[in-house]
C-alpha cells in the first residue's frame, strides 16, 4: 500500500496547523473564548455547575436546598462550610476559568498572524480576548488567591512545571489586560452583537478590580466614566441608565437593557434535550431554583428546589419595594391558592424570584427544564453606582457624588435618601443585588464574612478563599494547597 | 452396508502422478476413491518412488500394477484393503511352528527360536487387523490377521515385539516367559493430531510452538451459551472472562493473561480469517463454531499491531464429506434469580431512620425527634427486589444442513434465540436470528473458491441502566425505602399528597397510582412505574459479515489465497419518552419525545497470502508471506421528534406533523481509519522433533503521525519434542513431551483514537450573541498535539511444555512474562492547563507475570467412559511506570459526594487497586477517642464521637485527611480456574463444568451515599448505638455532623472478598440406541436436561460476585449489576 492510504484528514474538525486562516475563523476563536462564561457543565468532572448556585449557597442570601442533604453536594458543603479539597465548588470554578484563560491565550497567540484580518478587527478581537482573560483571572484570583499565571497555551511538556504566581502579579496582569482592552474595544456594539464586550464593560470590570485591590481613587475615577456625570441620569457616555421598573431588569424580554453593562447571554431557542449535556447555553439555574412539584400559579411546576432564600434575607427585605422582585414566597402563594408543592431540603418557603422559572418563560419547543432563556447580568449600573460610591467614601473624596449615586439607586425603587456611609452602602448592595452572586464576595472583601457567615460555619482566615481542587495539588503538580485546607 | 470385495476392486480410477511416492498414491486413492488401506510401515516401504498414469482403469488394475509390481500383495477385507508383502516375500508359518520370511529373491530363511502367538486389540477389545508385529532390531515380523491374531517365532525370551498400527501409539512388549500375548494398542492421543489455527494457517498440535489454547465445538455446544465469548469462561487457562451483567445479550469482558494495557485490553477477534471489531463476535451463533483458538503469547505477532491483548480465532463449521446431514438442536428453559442482597424491611428501616436521627441529635446536642412515631406500624412493607425479579423464559433453536462431495462443501444454518431477562422482562429481553452459509468449491484440481456469509439480526430491550447508582429498576430496588407501597391506594392520606396530585404521576393498567417515595428521591424511583415509562423502547442491529476467497495451488506445496471480506452493520434504536412524574426530581412534564436512530458501520479487509510447504527428508518447512489492508468507516444519524400528540410508545410515530423546531436531527461520522500490513512466517521442524517458528509483521496505521506510521513486530518460537529422541525411555510413564519457548514483540493501537498525533480544532465551544439569541459556533483546540505518539508494544516471553503421561493425561504448562511499554492512553492534564479533552500519550509500562496449568484425563472403565479436566491460571499484574510526571491515575469514583477515587493506577501496584481510607473499627466510647493520640499528644480525631470510624493515620501526621488514603486491595483475581467432568455410560451422559476466581476484592457501592435515607443493608441493624456499643458497624447518620465520612469515604468498609466458585453447567443426556433409529434412518437423537449457573459458592453479599469492568475502566465495583440467572432447560439434538 501507498503511504497516502494511511494519511487521512479528520472529519468535522480542523487540523490545528490549518486553522485561524481567515477572519471568520478568527471570530470563531473569539466565540470559543466567550464560551466558558456560561458553560454550566464544564467543571472537572463535567457535572452540572453554575457559579450563582455555589455563591448563593455560600452567602447568607440562600441555603443549598435540593433533593437531600447531599444533592449537588458542592453547594451543600459551601452552605455549611464543611468544604475541603476533595468536596466543594472549587472544581467548577477552577476548571472553567482556566479553560477560559486557555481559549484567550490561544487567541492572543493566533490573532496577529491571521491572513486578511483587518487592523480594526485585530484590535477588537485582541481587546475581547484580553478582557476575557482578565475576567477569568479576576474570578480565579478572588476565589483562590494563589493561582498560576499562564499567558501562553501550555504544551504537554510545560504543564507540570507551572507554579503559582503572587496575587500582586496576577492583579498587575489583570489591570494591564483590561487597560489595553479599554483602548481596543468599541464603545458600543450593534444589537446583533449584544453580549460582546464593550469599552464600558471593560472599564466597569477594571473599576471593580481596583475596588477589590482597595485602589479607591483609581476605582472611583474609572467607574465614574461608566456611571456618567449625572447619577440616575440617562446620558452617560455609553448610554447606561437605570431602568424605571426594578423588576424589568431580570425579565428575559428585556435582555441588554440600558442598565446592563456586562451580560452573560443564554438562549431559550435551542431545543436542548438531555442528550445535549455539555452544550447547554440555556439557563439551567432557573430550573434549579424553582419549587418542586408545584401546583400553584405563575411558576413552572417541575423545579428542583435549590437555593431557597434564607429567612435572614427575607427578614432583611421585609417592606423593601424590591422584595417581590427578589423573593417568591411560595409558601404563602400555595396557601392562598389552596395548592401544594413539595418542600425541598432546607425549605424556607422563600424562593429566588430574579431567576425564577416563570410559566410565561416556558418554551414551547425542546425540554422545558433545559431551555430557560434568562440571561445573567453580571455587571449592571446599580452595581457600578454602589461600587463608585463605596470607593469614594473609602477615598474620603467627593461625598456629594457618593450620596447622589446611593440616592439614585434608592430613588429608582421609590426609597428615600439615607446618608451615604459604608454601612448604608453595604446594606444597599445587599438589598439591591441580593441573589445576584455578589454577596459572598462583598462579605469577604469587607471583612464581614466571619461574623455574618459564622452561623453557617465560616472560619476566619480560611474560608475567605476556596481550597484548590485536591487533584490539582497532587500527582506531579507543583501547585500548593491554600492555607487552612 | 460394506462393499463387497469385487465392488471395491471395480472402482474406476483416474490418476496421473509423476515421480511420486507410494504413500502419495495411497493417499490419493483414499481421498479420491474412498478406499481405505491397512498396512504396516515395517512391511511396506511407502516412500518408494513410482510414476502412475491411469485413465478410467479399475482399482484392481491399479493395485496390480502399482503394488504387485513393487512386491506388495493386497487382500480385500470387508471395506478395507490390507497390504502386505508378496506371497514370495510373505511370512510363512511352517508346520513345525517356525516362521519363514522370504525377502525379495533372497531364499527363505528359517528363524530359530521360540514361537509366540498373540492377539492385537484396541482399547475396546476389538481385534486390530493388519497391525505389524516385528521383533525389534530385525526384519522378523508379521501382520495380524482378520482376527487380530499373529504367530511369530522370535529369537528368545529377551526379544522385544514392536507392535504398530496407524493412528495408534506404538507399543513394545518383551516376550519373556509368555507364549501367548494379548497386546492392547492405545489410540494415539487425539490432542496431538488436533489441528490448531495459528492465524493465516493451521498447524498440528504436536508441532505447535506457541501458547495456544484450543476450545472445541463440543465444549461450546454442551454449555448452551448464548454468546461465543461466554463459552471461553473457565475453559482454558490464561483467559479471564467476566460477565458483568446478566442482561440478555450482554457482552462479557475478556482479558487474556491479565490486563495488558490501561486503555484497551480487549483481545482481537478473527472470524474465519476476518478481523472483526470488538462487537463482531456478537454475530456468531455458538452452534456454528467449529473451534476457538486463543493466541496467548508471541505467536500472536502474526497479527502485529493489534495483537498484544491476545487474539481469539474463531473457525466456523464447514460441511464434512458425505451426504447431506440435517441437524437440529434446541432447548427451552426458564431462568430464575439466584440471590438477592438482604435489606431492611419497613419496620427495620423506620427503626434505623429513627436511630440515625437520634445519633445526629445526640452528636449535635439537639433534641431527638423521631422520624417515625411507630416503626412497627409499617410491618414488612414492600420488598422491591421481589417486585422486579421474576422467572423468565429462554428458548434457542438451531437447524443446520451440511455435507460435502469431492468438489463442493456446504454448511448452512439457522439459529433463533429468544431470551427474557429476570428483571422486568417486558423491558429486558433479547432476540437473535442468525443465518450462516459457508460453501467452497473445488473448481479445478488447483483452484478452490468459496465464501462464508453470516447474517444476524438482534432486537433487544435493555432500558435498565444497570451497574449504575443513577436510577433504573436494580438501583431503585436496592435503595428505595420499604415503606412506600407499590400501589398507593390512599394518596390523600400519604405523607406526600402533592406528588400524587401531579397529573403525570404514573398509573397501572387498572388506573391505580404507583407509590411515590417521600423519603428516597432523585433518580431512585418506583421501579414498576419506571417500567411503564420505558415500555416498547428497543435497540436493533443487522449485521452482515462475509468473505469470499480464491485458493490456487499452481505447483505442489504452494497455496496462494486471496480473500476479501466485509462487515456491514446497521443498528439503531427507537425510544419514546412519555409525560411522566416519578418523583419531584425525575419527571418529564414538558413534551413527549421520540428518538429514532439509524446508524451504519462498514469495514472491509483484503488479505493475500502465499503458503509454501515442502519437505526435504526429515526437514519440513512451511513459509508464509502475506499482505493485508483494512478500512473502517461509519456514521450515525438520529432524530428527535418532540411533542407528538400521543403518550405511549405504541402510538408514537414520526409521521405526525410537527413544527420544524420540534424535529431535531443529529448525526456524526466516524473518523476514518486505515491499516496496511505485510507479514511473513516460517515454520520449520526436523522430524517433528526440533521445531522452530518465526514471524515478522510490518503494520502501518493512519492513527499515527508520519514519523511513526509504521511499526514492526517480530517473534520467534522454538520447541523440542524430547519424547521423540531415541534415548528417551519408551516404557516410561511419559508418552509425549514437548518443551517450547517463545519471545516476541506485539503491538496495540486499538487503544488510540484517530488524529491524536496532531492538534485538532474542535467545534461546539459556542456562545450566544444578540437579542435574537443567536447561537454562534466557536472553535478552539481540543488538546495539545503529541506528534511523538507511537505504537504501544508488549514484549512477551513464554516457556512451557505439553506432555502426555500415562497415555491418558494431557498436561500443558506455561510460565510467561509480558512487558507492555509506552501504553497509549488519554492523559488527563491538570485543569489549569485549560483543556477539557485529555490528549493521548505513550505513558507508562505494565507487567503481567503468570503461570498456567491445564490437565485433561480420559479413561474408561468397561462401558463407563469419562474425562476429567481442569485448568488454573495465576496472573500478577503490576504497573511499573507512569512516566516522569505523574505518580498515579485515578479509576472509578463514588457518586457525587467527593472527588476521592475508588482505585488508582500506580507504579508498583496492580492496575486499578482499590484506594481509600482504612478503618480500624469503630470508636466504642469517648475513652477510645481520647486515647487515639498523635506523637505530640493531640487527638487524631478530635471531632469524632463514639460510633464513628477510627481511621488509620497512614502518613502519621497526627490528623486524618486526604493524605491518609492507602491501597486497600486488588480488584483483579490472582487465580482463575475451571474444572470439567464428562462421562457416558451406554446411552447416558453427564457433563459438569465449573469455574471460579480467587484473590480479588469487590467494592460494594450500590447504596446511594448521597441519599442518606436510602434503604439499609441488613448488617446496619447491628450499627453502633450507645446500647450496642461493641459493634464495629459505624453509627448511622443522615447529615454526618461529626464529619467522620464513615459512609461517604471510600474505605475498606465497602470491600468484600470476591472469590467464588460456580457450577456453570450441569447436563444429563440420553441418546436413543442406534438400533431403534435404524428403521427411521435417523443417525442420532439425544435428549438432555441442563442447568446453567446451578450453584455459586461465594462470600460476597451482593447479587452476583461476577463483577466486571465499570465506569472509568475500574474493575470490581458493584453499583447494582444485573445478576446472572440460574437456568434450567430441556433440549433435543437430532441428526438425520
Amino acid at each position: 500500500c501507498k503511504k497516502s492510504f494511511l494519511e487521512l484528514q479528520p472529519k468535522g474538525e480542523f487540523l490545528g496547523s490549518n486553522f485561524y486562516a481567515n477572519p471568520s475563523q478568527a471570530l470563531e476563536g473569539v466565540v470559543a473564548a466567550y464560551d466558558p462564561l456560561v458553560t454550566e457543565t464544564g467543571g472537572i468532572d463535567n457535572t452540572y455547575s453554575d457559579p450563582l448556585g455555589a455563591l448563593n449557597a455560600g452567602s447568607d442570601d440562600c441555603v443549598a436546598g435540593g433533593g437531600s442533604s447531599s444533592d449537588v453536594n458542592q453547594w451543600q458543603v459551601f452552605n455549611n462550610y464543611t468544604l475541603n479539597p476533595s468536596v466543594g465548588p472549587q472544581d467548577q470554578f477552577w476548571a472553567i476559568n482556566f479553560q477560559g484563560v486557555n481559549r484567550a491565550d490561544v487567541l492572543l497567540q493566533a490573532l496577529p498572524s491571521v491572513p486578511g484580518l483587518s487592523a480594526d478587527l485585530l484590535k477588537r478581537y485582541t481587546g475581547e480576548a484580553l478582557f476575557l482573560r482578565a475576567h477569568y483571572y479576576f474570578d480565579l484570583e478572588r476565589l483562590f488567591k494563589n493561582v498560576p499565571l499562564i499567558l501562553t497555551p501550555l504544551t504537554t511538556a510545560q504543564v507540570y512545571t507551572v507554579t503559582q504566581a503572587t496575587p500582586a502579579a496576577v492583579y498587575a496582569q489583570i489591570e494591564a489586560d483590561l487597560t489595553t482592552a479599554v483602548a481596543d474595544l468599541p464603545p458600543t456594539v450593534v444589537a446583533a452583537e449584544d453580549g460582546r464586550v464593550t469599552q464600558g464593560a471593560a472599564k466597569a470590570l477594571l473599576g471593580k478590580v481596583y475596588l477589590y485591590e482597595q485602589k479607591w481613587a483609581q476605582s472611583a475615577a474609572i467607574l465614574a466614566d461608566v456611571n456618567g456625570t449625572t447619577p440616575g441620569g440617562t446620558n452617560s457616555t455609553y448610554g447606561y441608565a437605570l431602568l424605571p421598573n426594578y423588576g424589568d431588569i431580570f425579565d428575559p424580554k428585556n435582555k441588554f437593557n440600558s442598565e446592563s453593562i456586562f451580560e452573560l447571554v443564554h438562549s431559550g431557542t435551542q431545543n436542548y434535550t438531555w442528550s445535549n449535556w455539555d452544550q447547554f447555553k440555556s439557563n439551567i439555574y432557573v430550573q434549579m431554583v424553582g419549587p418542586r412539584s408545584y401546583g400553584g400559579p405563575l411558576y413552572y411546576s417541575g423545579g428542583y428546589g435549590f437555593n431557597p432564600v434564607s429567612t435572614q434575607l427575607a427578614t432583611a427585605m421585609k417592606g423593601d419595594p424590591r422584595y417581590p422582585y427578589t423573593i417568591a414566597n411560595i409558601d404563602s402563594l400555595t396557601k392562598a391558592t389552596n395548592t401544594t408543592y413539595s418542600p425541598s431540603y432546607q425549605n424556607t418557603g422563600y424562593f429566588i424570584q430574579k431567576y425564577a422559572p416563570l410559566l410565561k418563560n416556558v418554551v414551547t419547543t425542546g425540554t422545558i427544564d433545559l431551555n430557560w432563556p434568562n440571561d445573567y447580568i453580571e455587571i449592571r449600573l446599580a452595581d457600578t453606582y454602589l461600587m463608585e460610591a463605596e470607593a469614594l467614601v473609602n477615598a474620603g473624596s467627593n461625598t456629594a457624588r457618593a450620596q447622589a449615586l446611593l440616592d439614585a439607586v434608592r430613588a429608582r425603587v421609590g426609597l428615600a435618601s439615607v446618608p451615604v456611609s459604608l454601612p448604608n452602602i453595604y446594606n444597599e448592595r445587599r438589598l439591591e443585588l441580593a441573589t445576584e452572586g455578589h454577596r459572598w464576595f462583598d462579605l469577604v472583601r469587607w471583612g464581614q464574612a466571619p461574623t455574618v457567615l459564622g452561623f453557617k460555619g465560616f472560619t476566619a482566615n480560611k474560608n475567605e478563599i476556596l481550597p484548590i481542587p485536591l487533584n490539582e495539588t497532587t500527582n506531579g503538580s507543583k501547585i500548593k494547597q491554600n492555607p487552612g485546607y | 452396508s460394506p462393499l463387497k470385495a469385487q465392488d471395491v476392486l471395480n472402482k474406476t480410477v483416474n490418476m496421473s502422478l509423476g515421480n511420486t511416492t507410494l504413500l502419495d498414491v495411497l493417499n490419493y486413492l483414499q481421498k479420491n476413491n474412498d478406499v481405505k488401506f491397512i498396512y504396516s510401515k515395517n512391511a511396506i516401504d511407502v516412500s518408494k518412488t513410482v510414476t502412475v498414469n491411469f485413465e478410467n482403469q479399475s482399482l484392481k488394475t491399479v493395485l496390480d500394477q502399482v503394488f504387485k509390481n513393487n512386491g506388495i500383495d493386497y487382500e480385500v477385507l470387508k471395506d478395507r484393503i490390507v497390504l502386505g508383502k508378496n506371497a514370495e516375500n510373505t511370512v510363512t508359518v511352517n508346520n513345525d511352528g517356525t516362521v519363514t520370511i522370504a525377502t525379495g529373491t533372497t531364499s527363505a530363511k528359517a528363524v530359530a527360536g521360540i514361537p509366540v502367538t498373540g492377539k492385537v486389540v484396541d482399547e475396546t477389545g476389538l481385534p486390530i487387523i493388519g497391525a505389524s508385529v516385528v521383533e525389534k532390531g530385525t526384519t522378523n515380523g508379521i501382520t495380524t490377521d482378520i482376527n487380530g491374531a499373529f504367530k511369530l517365532n522370535v529369537s528368545g525370551p529377551q526379544a522385544v515385539l514392536e507392535v504398530q498400527y496407524i493412528g495408534y501409539t506404538t507399543k513394545d512388549v518383551t516376550v519373556g516367559a509368555q507364549t501367548s500375548i494379548t497386546i492392547t494398542l492405545v489410540e494415539a492421543v487425539k490432542g496431538l493430531n488436533e489441528v490448531v489455527v495459528v492465524g493465516y494457517g493451521t498447524q498440528k498440535k504436536a508441532v505447535v510452538t506457541g501458547a495456544i489454547s484450543h476450545v472445541a465445538a463440543s465444549d461450546v455446544q454442551d454449555q448452551q451459551v448464548t454468546r461465543v465469548d461466554d463459552a471461553l469462561q473457565g475453559r482454558t487457562s490464561g483467559v479471564n472472562v467476566v460477565q458483568s451483567s446478566g442482561a440478555p445479550g450482554s457482552a462479557p469482558a475478556i482479558r487474556i493473561r491479565g490486563i495488558t494495557s490501561i486503555n484497551n485490553s480487549d483481545p482481537l477477534y478473527v472470524i474465519d480469517g476476518v478481523v472483526v471489531d470488538n462487537g463482531g463476535i456478537d454475530n456468531i451463533n455458538p452452534n456454528d463454531v467449529e473451534s476457538i483458538d486463543v493466541l496467548k503469547d508471541a505467536s500472536a505477532a502474526i497479527y502485529g499491531s493489534r495483537a498484544s491483548n491476545g487474539v481469539v480465532l474463531i473457525t466456523t463449521k464447514k460441511g464434512k464429506k458425505g451426504s447431506a446431514k440435517v441437524s437440529y438442536n434446541g432447548y427451552v428453559g426458564y431462568q430464575n434469580p439466584v440471590s438477592k442482597p438482604q435489606l431492611t424491611d419497613a419496620t427495620q428501616y423506620a427503626t434505623l431512620r429513627n436511630e440515625a436521627a437520634a445519633n445526629d441529635a445526640r452528636n449535635q446536642g439537639n433534641t431527638y425527634v423521631p422520624v417515625f412515631a411507630n416503626p412497627s406500624s409499617f410491618g414488612v412493607g414492600t420488598n422491591w427486589q421481589n417486585e422486579i425479579f421474576t422467572n423468565a423464559l429462554i428458548q434457542n433453536h438451531n437447524l443446520s444442513i451440511s455435507g460435502a462431495t469431492d468438489d463442493a462443501n456446504y454448511y448452512t444454518s439457522f439459529g433463533y434465540l429468544d431470551q427474557d431477562g429476570i428483571v422486568d422482562p417486558s423491558i429486558s429481553n433479547y432476540k437473535k436470528f442468525t443465518f450462516t452459509a459457508n460453501t467452497s468449491y473445488k473448481a479445478k484440481k488447483w483452484l478452490t473458491i468459496g465464501e462464508n456469509i453470516t447474517y444476524t439480526y438482534t432486537h433487544s430491550q435493555s432500558s435498565l441502566n444497570t451497574n449504575s447508582v443513577f436510577g433504573g429498576p436494580l438501583s431503585s430496588a436496592l435503595n428505595l425505602d420499604p415503606i412506600t407501597p407499590v400501589i398507593q391506594t390512599n394518596p390523600a392520606g400519604s405523607p406526600n399528597p402533592s406528588d400524587y396530585a401531579n397529573q403525570y404521576a404514573v398509573r397501572n393498567a387498572q388506573g391505580q397510582l404507583y407509590g411515590i417515595s417521600p423519603y428516597v428521591g432523585q433518580e431512585i424511583t418506583n421501579p414498576l412505574a419506571y417500567l411503564q415509562t420505558q415500555l416498547g423502547n428497543y435497540n436493533y442491529a443487522t449485521n452482515l459479515l462475509g468473505n469470499a476467497f480464491v485458493e490456487i495451488t499452481p505447483i505442489k506445496g504452494l497455496k496462494i489465497r486471496s480473500q476479501i471480506s466485509a462487515k456491514q452493520a446497521y443498528y439503531g434504536s427507537d425510544s419514546f419518552t412519555p409525560l411522566y412524574y416519578l418523583n419531584s426530581s425525575t419527571s418529564n412534564l414538558s413534551n413527549t419525545s421520540q428518538y429514532l436512530a439509524n446508524n451504519r458501520n462498514f469495514t472491509w479487509n483484503i488479505d493475500n497470502t502465499a503458503t509454501y510447504t515442502r519437505s526435504f527428508g526429515k526437514h519440513n518447512f512451511t513459509a508464509l508471506i502475506g499482505q493485508s489492508a483494512q478500512e473502517e468507516s461509519g456514521s450515525t444519524l438520529g432524530g428527535t421528534f418532540i411533542g407528538e400528540p400521543v403518550n405511549t410508545f405504541s402510538q408514537a410515530s414520526p409521521n405526525f406533523s410537527l413544527p420544524a423546531a420540534n424535529t431535531i436531527a443529529n448525526g456524526s461520522d466516524n473518523q476514518p481509519y486505515h491499516l496496511a500490513s505485510t507479514f511473513a512466517r516460517l515454520q520449520y521442524d526436523y522430524d517433528g522433533k526440533y521445531l522452530f517458528s518465526g514471524v515478522i509483521r510490518h503494520d502501518g496505521s493512519s492513527k499515527f503521525g508520519s514519523d511513526n506510521i509504521y511499526g514492526t513486530f517480530p517473534s520467534a518460537e522454538a520447541g523440542y519434542v524430547i519424547s521423540k529422541e531415541d534415548w528417551f525411555p519408551k516404557e516410561s510413564f511419559v508418552d509425549f513431551l514437548k518443551i517450547r519457548g517463545s519471545y516476541g514483540i506485539v503491538g496495540n493501537e486499538m487503544a488510540l483514537n484517530p488524529f491524536e498525533y496532531t492538534s485538532t480544532i474542535g467545534s461546539g465551544h459556542n456562545y450566544v450573541f444578540g437579542n435574537g439569541q443567536v447561537l454562534n459556533i466557536g472553535y478552539s483546540p481540543n488538546a495539545p498535539a503529541n506528534p511523538n505518539l507511537k505504537w504501544e508494544e508488549t514484549k512477551t516471553a513464554d516457556i512451557g511444555f505439553d506432555a502426555i503421561v500415562l497415555h491418558n493425561l494431557n498436561v500443558t504448562f506455561d510460565i510467561y512474562q509480558k512487558l507492555t511499554q509506552g501504553m497509549l492512553e488519554p492523559v488527563q492534564l491538570p485543569s489549569y492547563a485549560g483543556f477539557a479533552t485529555a490528549p493521548f500519550a505513550n505513558i507508562g509500562n505494565m507487567e503481567n507475570k503468570g503461570v498456567e496449568l491445564e490437565l485433561n484425563y480420559n479413561d474408561r472403565i468397561g462401558d463407563f467412559r469419562y474425562s476429567v479436566g481442569g485448568n488454573i491460571s495465576y496472573n500478577h499484574n503490576e504497573v511499573t511506570s507512569l512516566g516522569d510526571q505523574i505518580q498515579y491515575q485515578k479509576t472509578g469514583s463514588l457518586q457525587g459526594d467527593n472527588s476521592y477515587e475508588i482505585g488508582r493506577v500506580t507504579p508498583g501496584q496492580p492496575y486499578g487497586e482499590f484506594y481509600g481510607f482504612e478503618e480500624l473499627g469503630v470508636f466504642h466510647s469517648q475513652a477510645e477517642i481520647d486515647a487515639y493520640k498523635n506523637k505530640s499528644g493531640a487527638l487524631i480525631q478530635p471531632n469524632a464521637k463514639p460510633g464513628d470510624f477510627k481511621w488509620a493515620d497512614i502518613n502519621g501526621d497526627g490528623k486524618i485527611d486526604a493524605n491518609d488514603r492507602t491501597f486497600l486491595g486488588n480488584p483483579l483475581p490472582t487465580f482463575t480456574y475451571g474444572v470439567n467432568f464428562n462421562a457416558s455410560y451406554h446411552q447416558y451422559d453427564i457433563k459438569l463444568f465449573g469455574q471460579g476466581v480467587w484473590g480479588n476484592k469487590i467494592f460494594q457501592a450500590y447504596r446511594r451515599l448521597d441519599i442518606p435515607t436510602a434503604n439499609y443493608p441488613i448488617a446496619a441493624l447491628n450499627a453502633w448505638t450507645p446500647s450496642n456499643a461493641n459493634s464495629n458497624y459505624p453509627a448511622l447518620t443522615v447529615t454526618d455532623p461529626t464529619g467522620s465520612g464513615d459512609f461517604t469515604n471510600p474505605s475498606n468498609f465497602y470491600l468484600q472478598n470476591g472469590a467464588y466458585f460456580r457450577i456453570k453447567t450441569l447436563q444429563l443426556g440420553y441418546t436413543l440406541p442406534t438400533a431403534w433409529l435404524k428403521a427411521a434412518d435417523i443417525q442420532k437423537v439425544r435428549f438432555f436436561i441442563s442447568s446453567n449457573n446451578l450453584l455459586t459458592i461465594t462470600g460476597y453479599k451482593g447479587y452476583d460476585p461476577e463483577v466486571g469492568i465499570g465506569n472509568n475502566n475500574q474493575f470490581g465495583v458493584d453499583m447494582g449489576i444485573y445478576p446472572q440467572a440460574r437456568t434450567f432447560m430441556a433440549g433435543l439434538d437430532i441428526t438425520l
